[in-house]
């Protein structure tokens, strides 16, 4: 079943949706977009062919958190209150949305549940928007998604004409689009083909069948110096990435918190430790660890790579390296070259 | 731009095959066209994807600081970069001798954000010439003048040519309008005490501390940066107005008599914000008040690193 809903009238609805949620969607900031709360003066950005440029991981995983605080009056540990106001996420694209999914296995396992990430991805619904054009920095049909793929959602949009046509997945999403006048069967039909469309239109950016092993031969390989040479060491990659997920946690002694903020395995202090060794001492090995968690460590936990295709880390590297470069330079090295 | 490319790839050869060099500095074609890439040659056979045009976007004197002194690199320069290089060497950074500078004078870095901007990314051709770019987008050609695409920093750039290349590649330009700078400097200052810092809170408060600002610049080398102490620690690492205001504020101040103006650090941030109106403020302060320009020789040591017994200000003695 698909719903119609009226580009036209989206703001309207939006609006009245913020009555009871807070509703996040995607908006302009400086040349850029970010998902932000929305009211009436904001400026939509559902037009942009792929995702925001900031990722939308940080509405349930901020880039810096407040855990503790400390009243120094009463000489005790507060924890922090976690919002649990209930949320609309609308706008996101496919790939972000299943990146939520993979963080689910990070902060919701079996033997650990993050409290800060369980409250606020649980009071929130999640409406995503299909990619009719996905650009050529793209990359999700390679690691499994799609661009209309629906991991991770409640609803998923499809741009066509004057509408957005509706697909709702799961209860929550029914809820908020259940009033609106339904598609008929032949605009069903032309949803699915546009969809068809944008997905074959994604050529597969790599081989994925065998790149685990072969990566995990080549760990010693010189290969990796090569493709790290240019490389600058900044956290860009790995703070835009959806599925990057490390922090540090430190104690803003004066202002009597602990906070913890996102950390980056391409940061030389990641990995420093207390008596100054450092076993990621350069460029060559925090690269590979960027690229072996994502596309072998990720298979060795949870059996999934760890990578939507959302192509942030191609089209904002400051050097111009693309991780489908590198896997793919990777998967041709030769034996001759592991053993050396 | 064929021909300039065809020429430094012979140039860069004839020193790779007669050893003067260990590697080679440039650029090299990616798979898109709009990001050419930071390369290393060190044989003659890979120069076949040697790219030079105005889309690169990195100051390469930023990798010098990779290697020992021994090494005997060659790298090519534009006028910002050759002054880079000039400012590393003052501070024994590596040595003249076993550097060989190509020099190419430069007509200002096309910002891959301003195509972007215009054009959405799905790109598949891009040529330039001395006063236009086009790009390809969907089998259709697109010309914009180029002065429409250069970078800001690019547009009141004071020194195109490089000033100490080895060998030089095409004619000297002339030198920039000082005045364009000032004009930005002075639109800044004109403005009341607190619209100035709003305007600093407005850029500084989006960064995310990724420090690709740092770590695009050559001038920033430190093994260990103020931020990453962390025994003492001498600012926040959040997100806070308290670290991002300090990270700013710090960084450009280490810039003062150091800055070559060549906007890397703008190029690279993922969010856009503006910092060269701090350092085109401590670039003038310098010039006006000890007469010193980053970089435009190899021995004068910024008036921050300098000590003199003649200082006109007894605080030293």
């Amino acid at each position: 079943m698909m719903y119609l809903l009226e580009k036209k009238k989206i703001n309207t609805e939006l609006s009245a949706w913020a009555k009871d949620y807070e509703v996040i969607t995607p908006q302009k900031v400086e040349n850029y977009t970010q998902f932000l709360p929305f009211d009436e003066s904001s400026t939509l950005e559902l037009t942009n062919p792929h995702n925001t440029r900031y990722p939308p991981k940080a509405l349930f995983f901020p880039q810096t958190e407040t855990m503790l605080t400390y009243n120094s009056r009463l000489g005790r540990f507060e924890e922090t209150q976690v919002r649990d106001e209930p949320r609309i996420i609308f706008g996101i694209r496919p790939c972000d949305a299943s990146a939520f999914a993979l963080m689910d296995t990070v902060f919701l396992s079996e033997d650990y549940t993050d409290p800060y990430w369980k409250t606020k991805r649980e009071s929130a619904i999640v409406v995503g928007l299909g990619c009719n054009n996905p650009p050529q920095t793209c990359f999700c049909t390679t690691v499994g998604g799609g661009p209309f793929n629906h991991e991770g959602l409640d609803a998923l949009l499809t741009d066509h004409g004057e509408f957005f046509f509706v697909q709702v997945l799961t209860e929550k999403g029914r809820a908020l689009f259940e009033d609106l006048p339904l598609a008929s069967e032949e605009q069903v039909n032309e949803i699915k083909k546009i969809q068809k469309k944008a997905s074959d239109k994604m050529a597969p950016a790599f081989e994925t069948k065998g790149l685990k092993q072969k990566l995990d031969i080549i760990f010693e390989s010189s290969y990796w110096e090569k493709i790290a040479e240019s490389c600058l060491g900044c956290g860009i990659c790995t703070f835009l990435c959806p599925t990057c997920f490390c922090f540090d946690i430190v104690d803003e002694v004066q202002r009597k918190k602990r906070i913890r903020n996102w950390d980056t395995c391409m940061f030389r202090i990641y990995s420093q430790e207390a008596s100054g060794h450092n076993p990621r001492p350069s460029n060559r090995e925090r690269t590979r660890q960027r690229l072996m968690h994502k596309y072998s460590y990720w298979l060795d936990q949870i059996g999934e790579i760890g990578c939507t295709g959302c192509g942030r880390c191609v089209r904002y590297c400051p050097v111009g390296l693309d991780i489908r470069a590198m896997l793919r330079i990777a998967s041709q090295q030769e034996s001759e070259v592991i053993h050396a | 731009m064929a021909e300039l490319v065809s020429e430094l790839r012979t140039q860069i050869e004839r020193l790779l095959a007669d050893q003067s060099i260990d590697v080679f500095i440039a650029f090299k074609k990616a798979d898109s066209p709009l990001r050419p890439q930071p390369a290393f040659f060190r044989s003659g056979d890979a120069l076949t994807d040697l790219e030079y045009n105005s889309l690169c976007q990195n100051n390469l004197g930023n990798y010098l600081t990779r290697y020992p002194n021994e090494t005997r690199i060659g790298m090519v320069v534009r006028g910002c970069e050759s002054r880079t290089v000039n400012a590393l060497l003052v501070e024994k950074q590596h040595i003249r001798e076993n550097l060989t500078l190509i020099g190419v004078p430069c007509h200002g870095i096309v910002d891959i954000k301003k195509i972007i901007e215009h054009y959405g990314e799905e790109i598949t051709g891009y040529s330039e010439n001395q006063t236009d770019i086009t790009i390809i987008l969907q089998g259709k050609e697109h010309t914009l003048p180029r002065e429409e695409l250069l970078h800001d920093s690019c547009l009141r750039c004071l020194h195109p040519n490089p000033v100490n290349a080895d060998i030089l590649i095409g004619d000297p330009l002339p030198e920039g309008d000082p005045s364009l700078v000032r004009k930005k400097v002075d639109s800044f200052e004109a403005l009341s005490r607190d619209d100035r810092y709003n305007w600093f809170k407005q850029e500084a408060e989006r960064c995310i501390r990724c420090y690709a600002c740092r770590e695009a610049c050559p001038m920033c080398y430190c093994t260990e940066c103020f931020v990453d102490f962390n025994q003492p620690r001498w600012t926040e690492s959040s997100i806070s107005p308290a670290g991002t205001h300090a990270w700013h504020i710090i960084r450009a101040f280490h810039q003062a008599g150091r800055c070559t103006s060549c906007g890397a650090c703008e190029r690279a941030c993922p969010v856009d914000i503006k910092m060269t109106y701090l350092t085109d403020k401590l670039n003038e302060d310098i010039l006006e008040i000890y007469n010193f320009e980053t970089g435009m020789n190899d021995e004068t040591q910024p008036p921050f690193a300098a000590f003199n017994m003649d200082d006109k200000k007894r605080f030293v003695a």
